[in-house]
């Protein structure tokens, strides 16, 4: 049978040969691009080598922040020390700080879904302008934003919420909607009230769904929160490599670009898993 | 046109009203339809009364209006006009009162078997949080060993009990739902179309099972079937709705016939040959013949 049949049953090691291919062609045509240039332009900074890359994120990683109070005698510190105190993970948390914020700040959203798809006078006042504010770009609010929230967290959380709130607001009324009608008399034949019947038997059965939803939209919630620290922050992953554009720092930008990506990778990872192992009926059905 | 009433034997349930109904359904209309837009009427001037007790079947077309007829009972439903009084009184919303299974979706997908069946007892008797007072602990316990026992009434296995509904067959769904609901001692059992999408060997089981359970625990059942050999062999008592003159007026009770509890086979051949020519006059699918009459 041909390999480019309908039909076609790729062995294991061709999938993990295929799967894995993009990834070391688009490292190799990367160092020997990079390889050329060098040998070009020796002082090149737009692509730069393995061992620029290396000492780059080695110094981000594990030398003490400019702004670090503890910088003094810093060289003889421990492993976990000196990486406490250094810019990567200062910038980590800055941005996770931001991230967590604004995750359990979709919780509220998930909520006011639930009740829109359940109580009819809740979905009349909240759906239409629910509706509309999806449809407003969350970015061209981004100066509002700072006129009236100042270029604290607040302004850079808001557009978070503003920009992914509503995504998640219609996809949990949708969800609760799509809910079968027979569930929910049922619930009430069983003597079950309005809230047993909201939060025992539909959250409870939207909630895996929910999840996956907002995992899907986590790639919404970093743009969003990377716009903001880019524009207006004094810390932060966007921030430093915003900032670091200015002195054609590529050498840091690549490693930061590549952590944030890991770092999104493991939090849709780890709900991945938690989801499977809080609802395993989900998983199987 | 007017309701044809027949009692065929002397141990069948009276047809005529009686004061003291379980279900008294009167004068009522039904129409869907959006503003604007002509009504469409789905059932007109349907009158019943449903006495403690009864096993009734509903029986009729694709389409004529036996689940809505159900639904109003749940009170999941309202009707245009008339009311719906369920021992004397009209309901707002569906409650305790009537338990109910559909033929989809009838347990929650998220709790385990044995979670399924106790749920109405946890959430009646125990609450959100009533898991951590000691005395509701010891509550629930008895909860579980009462829906284990159920469970085994209906002919499944403890090791099922830690099933997620998925993982179970059809019938078995179907039993954990019959149990689910009869834990909870509803006065009415609603069940619509409940055995539709069984094969015809569980079908036949699950109607015996009913049966069985009908006779121990004198629930009054209202059961939708669009099978009128299921509807006779099961019923005290068969109502079959339709549109009388293939009119657009919505359907009608067009046959109200009391069933003889009988094993004599040419008497139940003759109510099923009676229920076919008047619901389906046009011939209907035997879309499962292959089932035993006997229950």
């Amino acid at each position: 049978m041909s390999f480019t049949q309908i039909h076609a049953q790729p062995g294991r090691a061709a999938v993990w040969t295929l799967s894995w291919f993009l990834f070391a062609a688009g490292i190799t045509g990367y160092f020997w691009t990079s390889k050329q240039r060098h040998l070009e332009n020796p002082d090149d900074r737009v692509m730069p080598t393995l061992r620029q890359m290396g000492q780059a994120i080695s110094e981000a990683a594990l030398k003490p922040a400019e702004d670090d109070e503890v910088a003094a005698g810093a060289d003889t510190q421990s492993w976990a020390a000196k990486i406490n105190h250094s810019m990567l993970w200062k910038d980590t948390q800055a941005t996770g700080r931001r991230f967590i914020l604004s995750m359990a700040l979709l919780i509220p959203a998930v909520l006011l879904g639930l009740h829109m798809g359940m109580f009819p006078y809740v979905g009349a006042f909240f759906l239409r302008f629910v509706l509309f504010f999806d449809k407003i770009v969350a970015l061209s609010l981004l100066p509002i934003l700072f006129i009236a929230f100042g270029i604290d967290e607040l302004a850079k959380v808001m557009l978070i919420v503003i920009g992914v709130a509503p995504t998640i607001i219609l996809d949990a009324f949708n969800l609760t909607r799509g809910v079968p009608r027979e569930q929910i008399v049922k619930g009430f034949t069983l003597g079950a009230s309005d809230f047993s019947v909201t939060y025992r038997i539909v959250l409870k059965q939207i909630w895996p769904r929910v999840l996956n939803s907002i995992r899907l939209n986590l790639k919404a919630v970093m743009l969003f929160l990377f716009a903001g620290e880019m524009i207006a922050s004094t810390d932060g992953l966007a921030y430093r490599i915003a900032l670091l554009r200015r002195h054609m720092g590529m050498d840091t930008i690549i490693p930061y670009v590549l952590w944030v990506a890991l770092l999104l990778f493991l939090v849709d990872l780890s709900m991945r898993v938690l989801n499977k192992r809080l609802h395993p009926w989900f998983q199987e059905a | 046109m007017a309701a044809t009433q027949v009692t065929l034997s002397e141990s069948a349930a009276p047809v005529t009203s009686t004061p003291a109904a379980m279900i008294r359904i009167q004068d009522v209309y039904v129409e869907y339809g959006q503003a604007g837009k002509v009504a469409k009427r789905v059932l007109n001037g349907i009158s019943l009364d449903i006495t403690p007790g009864e096993f009734i079947s509903v029986v009729g077309q694709t389409g004529c209006g036996k689940s809505t007829l159900l639904r109003l009972v749940l009170a999941e439903e309202m009707p245009a006009s008339g009311q719906v009084l369920v021992e004397g009184s009209p309901r707002m919303q569906p409650d305790r009162r009537c338990g109910y299974v559909p033929q989809k979706y009838s347990l929650f997908p998220d709790r385990t078997v044995l979670e399924n069946i106790t749920f109405g007892l946890e959430v009646t008797e125990i609450g959100l949080l009533g898991g951590l007072i000691p005395s509701r602990r010891a509550r629930r316990k008895a909860f579980r060993s009462e829906a284990l026992s159920s469970l085994r009434r209906m002919g499944l296995r403890e090791s099922d009990a830690r099933k997620y509904p998925h993982q179970l067959s059809g019938g078995m769904q179907q039993r954990v739902a019959i149990a689910q609901a009869l834990i909870m001692r509803p006065k009415i059992l609603l069940m619509d179309e409940a055995f539709s999408a069984l094969d015809p060997g569980t079908r036949l089981g699950m109607q015996r099972l009913i049966k069985t359970l009908w006779r121990e625990t004198g629930t009054t059942i209202l059961f939708v079937t669009h099978n009128p050999r299921e509807a006779v062999t099961l019923a005290t008592r068969v109502i079959a709705l339709g549109r009388p003159d293939a009119s657009d007026d919505g359907a009608e009770v067009i046959l109200d016939l009391a069933v003889p509890q009988t094993d004599d086979e040419d008497r139940v051949s003759g109510l099923i040959r009676r229920i076919e020519e008047t619901t389906f006059p046009h011939g209907m699918k035997h879309d499962d013949e292959s089932e035993s009459p006997e229950v």
